[in-house]
């Protein structure tokens, strides 16, 4: 049966189908996203078929705890030490065996020397220690990079401020943001989480975008995986290539993103994608630290499209005009813009 | 206000996670047979990654049968410390999540006969297992009429049967290929689970239709 023959339960349990709504990668990306635009009348049925997947959820999810983590690994292992020592015999003859009792001996040793060593001359570090902190703050017309203690590397762009700890504590990653930041999550079994306002983004490693304006915030995943928890208890994941708008009332949706336009910022690429005037007078001031004023009044419908890589405000500026008409003058660090008609 | 967080730096806790890191980067590209031969030859960074990579999946997935986390913990642990016994001779497995999912529940359920919680057919009599929600991922689509569509969806998928239900969790939630999903439901035929998922889709779209 050929997809155009589909419906909506044929979708619901094709496995290429499935595999792009779960896991996309380039070839399901590819063909599907192809597939629906060729397709566009059974773009419903497509996307109410991919919500049912990804809304279908256990009941029960219970998370191991790491206590448990632990405590179930230190049992296994332990477990399997026991019984090697009661059939030594049997296990000293077979050959792979006996190199694992030696990996373990000398494990052990490694342990004792490092125990005694951090854990005996520092005694007991107290779980409780006050955390110290560093604040970081960018001025409006910079950007600047951060590389944490586990090394991910966050871009933090400009009129921004994060605030996370010098050295991260076991399992315990996470950092506050307000305004914008572009996140490379480095992967090592523990979670790492962004607070942004009421709302805590929960990853293991990917790359992402969070962006805080006025009342509004939005996740923009550009690869891995991403839970956001709001402050009323609305669980959301994200897959790559999926924004999340929460608004001021907490009402969320769900939208594709174009990645240049988001997140070309930290590659030092300013990007107007047919932005208002005011997207253009807020995005010129934060980038550039200057006042942008406008002289008389502007139409509307106007728009402006561009992209401009590591160029200086006055390029920035002569572009906007060529392509648009929009006349501009500096003086110091501010600009007045108008238009001629 | 900081996140609530636990130090937690037993000693077993540092090998771990030293351990884990290695074992990481070495498995993290290989396929599952491979992964599993070298845990056979006694590869402890191996088994490390199998423990890291399953655990926690291990005890979700057990968690739809049984919400004694004492015994899915317990059981757990049995399966590995036998597996674990047995390095040298195990069998190939192809789709070790299928494989660790199949051996969970049937360590649970022999438990719970054990203790007499359970009827003889096991599985197939309780049909409280395996329940679905639906998370608020439809809300996005269908704006207005979604909250009714989604409990009618949520209602459909719990008057399946508890081994429909199993097989669609797998499929949507975990990921699963037919075949793996045949592994973890003990099919001898991959078929079996396609047929089972269609057979529940079809019955789903005709509750929706009612």
């Amino acid at each position: 049966m050929k997809y155009t023959e589909y419906d909506t339960i044929d979708f619901l349990s094709d496995e290429f189908f499935i595999q792009w709504v779960k896991n996309p990668d380039k070839n399901t990306r590819h063909f599907w996203e192809k597939w629906v635009q060729q397709h566009p009348e059974k773009r419903d049925m497509v996307l109410e078929a991919a919500s049912i997947i990804r809304s279908v959820r256990y009941a029960n999810s219970p998370e191991l705890s790491d206590e448990m983590y632990v405590d179930v690994f230190e049992t296994i292992v332990k477990a399997g030490n026991q019984s090697c020592r009661k059939e030594s015999k049997s296990w000293f003859t077979f050959y792979p065996l006996k190199n694992i009792a030696a990996i373990f001996l000398f494990g052990f040793c490694g342990w004792m020397v490092h125990f005694h060593m951090i854990v005996g001359v520092q005694p007991v570090i107290p779980a409780e220690t006050e955390e110290i902190t560093v604040l970081r703050t960018v001025p409006p017309g910079k950007r600047s990079i951060i590389t944490l203690a586990d090394s991910s590397r966050v871009f933090l762009n400009s009129g921004s401020e994060m605030e996370y700890p010098k050295a991260f504590s076991q399992g315990d990653r996470w950092v506050r943001l307000k305004g914008e930041a572009f996140f490379e999550v480095k992967k090592n079994g523990f979670s790492f989480s962004v607070f942004a306002k009421n709302t805590e983004i929960k990853v293991l490693g990917t790359s992402f975008n969070v962006k805080e304006e006025n009342e509004d915030l939005s996740i923009a995943l550009v690869s891995g995986k991403v839970q956001v928890n709001d402050q009323k208890g609305n669980q959301v994941r994200l897959n790559p290539a999926e924004m999340l708008a929460i608004k001021e009332d907490g009402k969320f949706s769900k939208t594709s993103f174009d990645s240049l336009e988001v997140t070309g910022w930290k590659d030092r690429i300013l990007v107007f994608r047919s932005a208002s005037f005011r997207e253009v007078k807020r995005k010129i001031e934060n980038w550039y630290g200057v006042e942008v004023s406008s002289n008389g009044k502007v139409s509307r419908e106007w728009k402006y499209s561009g992209i401009y890589k590591e160029e200086t405000l006055e390029n920035v500026l002569r572009g906007i005009f060529i392509t648009s008409g929009m006349q501009y003058h500096i003086e110091n660090r501010k600009v007045t813009l108008y238009d001629p008609k | 206000m900081k996140p609530e967080k636990k130090e937690n730096l037993s000693p077993t806790n540092l090998v771990l996670t030293q351990n884990q890191k290695e074992s990481l980067l070495k498995f993290e590209n290989k396929t599952d047979e491979e992964v599993w031969t070298a845990f056979d030859r006694g590869n402890e960074l191996a088994f490390n990654y199998i423990y890291r990579i399953h655990v926690k999946s291990m005890f979700r997935y057990g968690s739809q049968i049984t919400c004694d986390t004492g015994l899915i913990q317990d059981c757990v642990q049995n399966i590995f410390i036998q597996l674990r016994d047995k390095r040298g001779g195990l069998n190939t497995v192809h789709h070790i999540k299928g494989y660790l999912f199949k051996s969970l529940q049937r360590e649970i359920i022999r438990k719970l006969k054990k203790d007499s919680k359970l009827g003889k057919d096991g599985l197939d009599q309780n049909e409280t297992y395996f329940p679905v929600t639906l998370s608020h991922e439809t809300v996005l689509i269908h704006q207005e009429k979604d909250e009714e569509f989604r409990q009618k969806v949520k209602t459909a998928l719990n008057e399946l049967t508890a081994r429909q239900r199993q097989a669609i969790l797998l499929l949507y939630e975990e990921g699963m290929s037919y075949r793996e999903i045949a592994e973890a439901m003990e099919f001898s035929e991959v078929k079996s689970a396609r047929k089972i998922i269609y057979r529940a889709l079809a019955t789903l779209k005709c509750i929706l239709k009612k």
